[in-house]
Formats: structure tokens, C-alpha cells, sequence
């Protein structure tokens, strides 16, 4: 058995036996879709059942409103001013939780207060306006003009004007797509900087307790050097993957049990609030997912060489684990470096820093990643491919004059 | 076994090993001795190709050492550690793999090691959990297990207590009895004594002395006899004459004196014998021979005398 073999097995197990490595990979995808449930269920208050008061002292609406399919927001109406203090004490008043104040000539000033005893969340506040606002529409057009209700909206409709790129016409590039296609480069990163920062502490111990005279004698510096990155680089992808599938798994059962409706593309209808769109976009615009996760392996296995023959240097060169915590800052400004060249890929995805930067090893996995989510044709794959040749260039290069620094370093007690 | 040529090397453009050269037999235990910083660890990695030397060649067996003989060595370095997380059955069968064996040939050699040292016991326990004592004998069949032609010990008896010393010691022995040629570097004097068939002796990183232990000793002795006899004090001193001179006089019981005398224009034991022998009952006569610390100690102390 070679020895390459059995130093990276004994680092798996080492691994794989800690208890640490097993609460994160639990608990990071149950923190994720927890956040993800408070959000959601955050944004779900608006279905509570609201009682509104209407004071119309000019009795615009007439006592009425326009019919709606679920009546979660009961109204009521007043044909008068009504004194905040007395909203607020009164006790005829305590069954109410919002005052809508409609002042006499709201049909000309287009203004009016909604005075609530709690905070209303956004659907609350989206139903509430969407109702009244349709209704004003109603009186407005009778009183103004002999047109339809349908033809008065049609007529306040304004333009859209949609901004395209000559290159892309048909915008192809969509932004969500560029979004999905960070937040996997953002996940190479993150695993790829959280788990080098674990090769130097390993190489550190190592060092530190001696061990590594005695593996010395029966294996290369290089080897040694390797194994750290192959095994600690095996159970980083091993937990990335298991996030993946927990978070897949978790998004399932979320769409399955909790929130049948929100994730029913049935339900978003044209008069869905906006704010469903951005999810909507990124679960269903069809990313090319086949050729997202070949490569986001690829780039994760070629970054995690780089950063990992890296870190593993660095540990060789120090002498205690606390030494670490110099290297941190620069680890997070190499990350965020990588981070923010993706950001700045979205925005300016044809100028020519993006470009350069698409060829970095620090920035290449993001930038790659975001091109592959939009589509690539066959000529703008070269660069990929050259991007990614790039990377696995530096990687071996620096593990080849790692294994050097790390021969000389590592019995420097 | 071993033969080291010409080795020298540096760290830093410090000279750490000039031309080092040095022979060990098969089957022999050979001292590597040398006060702090003489070299001898920078030579033992050599010997292990941890550090491969500037110039010079080190031959195993009559072959240019390779890579492939690291598995017919055992080490045991100075500064030797484990995993704390793993068991100590784990951690043995780990480096005797590195080493070569096959996972059939470990098992069975890492039972035998175990049950020789009888901590069978203590096999499923975490490294972490052991004592120092405990862990230096886990670190010592670690050397071992995969039965090796030559084994270097770099300070195998630091950290023991007395009765675990005894234990190393007779191992060391028997390892010996079986054919294992030993490399044992250590600055306990009393164990390359007991145990040390050859000896060199670093100094600065060259080989101040290297010799047959026996010989080494003979050539650093100043002609002191040891005498026990019966008899009369007086008598004794006259029958010296003056070709031996009285050092010291111990009385062991009435009438039963110890003595040391140094001799004097070369006399032999066969003319201290002939001048006693009508004077006094001779019951013990003998060639002192100093230990190897004072031979230590008188190369050193030669040496520096000759720089200043």
C-alpha cells in the first residue's frame, strides 16, 4: 500500500472521527434552512387576519371595496375624521388594528395615512394597498372618463423600457443566473479557505509534537505535504457535498410539508408580490447544472491545491498553532478579493479587468463559475478552459516549490 | 552493515558534519556519542534520508544507500511523538505500514511487540491517555515492528524510569543476540558501557575517536592497578619499591586492604606480581580501565586544549 495512500486514509479517519467535522455538517445546512424558514415564515405574517378601519368622511368608496378571494383584511367604515388619541383608546376602537385615513379630496392629492398598532408585514401592507389603490382606480375612471376600469389601467401603465446588450440580445445573461453561479464560487471559496486554515493547523501539530521525524524517516517531505492537502481536501468536498445534498434535501421537504404554496410556481401569478421573483428565478431559469457542478468540482480541486500546498508552507515555516492567526487576515482578504471580483463580474461583465480577473487563481473560480451559470458558447469555453489550465498551472507549480519550503521548514523546531 | 564516507554537511554555511566517516559492523552495537551540537542527529537523518548530506556517500549493506533500505532501518528519534487520537494498536500498525509491511504482517508483528511488552491492555486506549513511560514504549516498538537489520536509537532512555531503563536495556540486548545491528546515540555513559561493542565520538562534527569500546578504554588508561591483598600495610608499601607508586588505600576488613597505584617506567602486572608475592597473599589484581565517561571527557577536555 503505497504510503501516499495511507497517510491520506490515517488523515481521513482522523477526520471523519472527530466529532466537530459531524455537528458542522448537520448544523451548517439545519442553521441555513432555519434562517431560511424564519425568513419565509417572516415574510408570511401578512396572511394574518387584519381588521381595518376606513375613515372616508367623504364618503369616496362608498362603504365598499373590490371583491377579494380570501378575506384575511376585514374592513370597516367610518364617514368621518376620526382623533388619533380616540383610535388609540377608545375602547369601540380596541378591535381594530389599523386606521386607514382617507381625507376628502384623495382622489385629487392621491395621499392617504395608515395609522397600525403593530407593525404590518410587507404582504399585509402589498394586500392593503393593492385593494384600496384598486378601488380609488375604479372611482378615479368613472369620475374622469367613460372608459372601462381595465382600459384606465391599461392607460396608467407605464412604459418599460429594457435595457439589452447588442451582444445579447435575446438576454440570455441573466442576472439571476450570475447570482446562482456566485454563490457557488462563494462556496468554493468559503470550504476552500475554512479548510487550508485546517491544513495548518494539522501541519503545525505535527510539527509541534514531533511526530513528524518519526513519518520522516519512511516517507518524502512532499508526500507528507500531500497527503494533508488530499485528505483534509477529501473530507472538505465530503462536507460540501453533504451540505448540498442536506440543503437539497431540506429545500424538498420544505416545498413538500411547510410552504406547499410558496414554492408552487402555479401560485405566482401575475399578481404575486415581486418579491418572490428573485427565488423563483433562481430554482426554475434552468441553469446549465450538469456543466455548473463538473466545473465547480474542478475549480474546487484545483483551488483547494493552490491554497492548500499554500497553508501547508505557511504551517511547515511556523511554530505554533496561534501562529495562525496572522495568516488569518490576509486568508479573508484573499477571500473577500475573490468575493467582490464576482460582484464586480455581474455589474461589468464585459470590461476588461473582468476579464484579467477571470484569469486570477484567487478571483478564477468565482468569475468562472458566474460565466458557466449565464451560458457559455464554445468560444467563450477557451477561456474557462484557460482559466482553469491557469489554475492547476499555479497549484502544482506551488506544490512543487511547497514541498521544497516544507522539507526545509518542518524539522525547524 | 553501515558504512559512512566522507559526509559533510551544512546548514547556513555552518559546517555541521566535516567529512564524517565511520564503519558499523553486523550485529554490533555501535555508540554514537558526542556532547550537545557534536552532529550526531544531523547524522542519524542523514542516515534516515530525513536530510540527504552535501558530499559524501553512505553505503547499507555494501549498496549506496536508497530510499528501498528504509524499510530494513528502524529509527527512534530524540524527539518523538504520536497522535494523540489514535489508539495505540492504530498508531502501530499506521508506521509499521509506512514501513512496508503488509496489513497481515503488521497485525501479526504489532501482537507479538504488544504482548512482549505485555501492554495488550492498553492497545484500544487513545495515545492521549497514556502515560510518558507508556507512550516512550509504544514510540519504542514503533522502531521495532517491522523487524529491521539496523535500528537507530537517538537517546532511547530519556524519559524512562530505572525499572523501564532495565527493561529498554535487556531489550536492546537481545535485539543485539538476534543479529539486529544497533546505532545507539546517548549521553548515558553507563549504557554504551554495559552495551556498546564499538564507539565514535563526534566533536564539532568531526570524529574525535572510533574504536572497539574495550579499546578505546585500554588506549585512555593511566596505568592504575587495582590490588586486594592480605597482609601487612607496611610491608606491602616497602615490596612497592619505587617502579610502583601508592595512589590510595581503602581497609576493606582487618588485614584486607584495597589499593590503587600507578605505575611507574612502564612495569607490567607480571612485575607488580613478582614484587608482591613474598610480601603479601594477593587476592585480586587488576588493569584499571576508566568508563567511557571519563574516556569522553578526557577526548573533549584533550580537544579543547588543543584549540586554546
Amino acid at each position: 500500500m503505497s504510503n501516499l495512500f495511507l497517510l491520506t486514509k490515517r488523515e481521513i479517519q482522523e477526520r471523519l472521527s472527530q466529532r466537530g467535522f459531524w455537528y458542522m455538517l448537520v448544523l451548517g445546512p439545519v442553521v441555513v434552512l432555519l434562517l431560511l424558514i424564519g425568513l419565509l415564515k417572516a415574510a408570511d405574517q401578512g396572511k394574518q387576519e387584519l381588521n381595518v378601519l376606513i375613515a372616508d368622511p367623504g364618503q369616496i368608496m362608498s362603504h365598499r371595496l373590490m371583491a377579494q378571494e380570501e378575506q384575511q383584511i376585514h374592513y370597516f367604515f367610518i364617514d368621518d375624521y376620526l382623533e388619533l388619541s380616540e383610535f388609540d383608546k377608545g375602547k369601540a376602537y380596541q378591535e381594530f388594528d389599523v386606521l386607514l385615513e382617507l381625507n376628502e379630496k384623495v382622489l385629487n392629492n392621491k395621499k392617504c395615512f395608515v395609522f397600525f398598532r403593530d407593525q404590518l408585514g410587507l404582504d399585509a401592507r402589498m394586500q392593503l394597498k393593492f385593494q384600496v389603490e384598486r378601488r380609488m382606480e375604479e372611482l378615479i375612471a368613472a369620475q374622469h372618463s367613460n372608459l372601462t376600469e381595465q382600459a384606465f389601467r391599461q392607460i396608467k401603465q407605464g412604459f418599460i423600457f429594457d435595457f439589452r446588450d447588442l451582444k445579447d440580445p435575446k438576454n440570455e445573461s441573466k442576472e439571476a443566473n450570475s447570482w446562482a453561479g456566485f454563490i457557488l464560487g462563494a462556496f468554493v471559496l468559503f470550504f476552500v479557505a475554512l479548510y487550508s486554515m485546517t491544513i495548518f493547523r494539522a501541519t503545525v501539530r505535527e510539527k509541534s509534537n514531533r511526530i513528524v521525524e518519526v513519518l520522516l524517516a519512511s516517507v518524502k517531505p512532499g508526500q507528507l505535504m500531500l497527503s494533508k492537502i488530499l485528505g483534509i481536501g477529501f473530507i472538505a468536498l465530503l462536507q460540501m457535498l453533504g451540505w448540498i445534498l442536506l440543503l437539497a434535501l431540506g429545500f424538498w421537504f420544505l416545498q413538500e410539508t411547510i410552504f406547499v404554496d410558496i414554492f408552487d410556481p402555479s401560485n405566482w401569478g401575475q399578481d404575486a408580490p415581486e418579491r418572490l421573483n428573485p427565488l423563483s428565478a433562481l430554482v426554475f431559469e434552468q441553469l446549465p447544472f450538469a456543466s455548473l457542478i463538473v466545473h465547480f468540482l474542478l475549480f474546487f480541486v484545483a483551488s483547494f491545491l493552490f491554497y492548500g500546498a499554500l497553508f501547508a508552507v505557511l504551517g511547515a515555516r511556523s511554530s505554533a498553532e496561534a501562529d495562525g492567526q496572522q495568516f488569518l487576515f490576509p486568508l479573508l482578504f484573499l477571500v473577500s478579493f475573490g468575493l467582490f471580483s464576482g460582484i464586480y463580474a455581474i455589474y461589468f461583465p464585459a470590461s476588461t479587468l473582468t476579464e484579467i480577473l477571470g484569469f486570477l487563481p484567487f478571483s478564477s473560480p468565482v468569475l468562472v463559475l458566474i460565466a458557466l451559470a449565464k451560458g457559455l458558447g464554445i468560444a467563450a469555453y477557451t477561456k474557462v478552459l484557460l482559466s482553469l489550465i491557469i489554475l492547476l498551472v499555479c497549484a502544482f507549480a506551488l506544490l512543487g516549490l511547497g514541498a521544497g519550503w516544507y522539507r526545509k521548514s518542518i524539522l525547524k523546531f | 552493515m553501515i558504512q559512512i564516507a566522507e559526509v559533510s554537511k551544512s546548514y547556513n554555511r555552518k559546517l555541521v558534519l566535516d567529512a564524517v566517516s565511520m564503519e558499523v559492523n553486523k550485529g554490533h552495537i555501535f555508540g554514537l556519542l558526542g556532547p550537545n551540537g557534536a552532529g550526531k542527529t544531523t547524522l542519524i537523518r542523514i542516515l534516515n534520508q530525513i536530510l540527504y548530506p552535501d558530499s559524501g556517500q553512505i553505503y547499507f549493506e555494501g549498496k549506496l544507500l536508497e530510499p528501498v533500505h528504509l524499510r530494513q532501518i528502524g529509527y527512534l528519534p530524540e524527539e518523538r511523538g504520536l497522535y494523540k487520537t489514535m489508539t495505540v494498536r492504530a498508531h502501530l500498525l499506521f508506521l509499521a505500514q509506512l514501513r512496508g509491511l503488509s496489513k497481515t504482517e503488521a497485525t501479526k508483528n504489532v501482537d507479538h511487540w504488544l504482548q512482549h511488552f505485555d501492554i495488550q491492555g492498553w492497545q484500544h486506549k487513545r495515545i492521549a491517555m497514556l502515560s510518558k513511560g507508556m507512550a516512550q514504549k509504544v514510540q519504542f516498538i514503533a522502531a521495532l515492528v517491522h523487524q529491521p537489520k539496523l535500528l537507530i536509537l537517538d537517546e532511547p532512555l530519556s524519559g524512562f524510569d530505572p525499572l523501564n531503563v532495565e527493561l529498554i536495556m535487556n531489550e536492546i540486548k537481545a535485539l543485539k543476540e538476534q543479529g539486529t545491528t544497533i546505532i545507539l546515540s546517548t549521553h548515558n555513559m553507563k549504557s554504551v558501557d554495559e552495551v556498546c561493542d564499538y564507539a565514535a565520538l563526534l566533536h564539532n562534527g568531526k570524529v574525535l575517536a572510533q574504536d572497539a569500546v574495550q579499546q578505546l578504554r585500554r588506549a585512555h588508561s593511566k596505568g592504575l592497578i587495582e590490588v586486594r591483598f592480605k597482609g601487612n600495610m607496611l610491608s606491602f608499601a616497602n615490596a612497592l619499591w619505587t617502579d610502583f607508586t601508592l595512589l590510595s588505600q581503602k581497609e576493606l576488613e582487618e588485614g584486607f586492604f584495597e589499593c590503587t597505584l600507578q605505575s611507574r617506567g612502564g612495569r607490567k602486572l607480571n612485575d607488580l606480581m613478582r614484587s608482591l608475592q613474598e610480601h603479601v597473599q594477593v587476592e585480586h589484581l587488576s588493569q584499571m580501565q576508566p568508563s567511557m565517561q571519563e574516556v569522553f571527557i578526557d577526548l573533549i577536555s584533550q580537544k579543547a586544549a588543543q584549540n586554546v
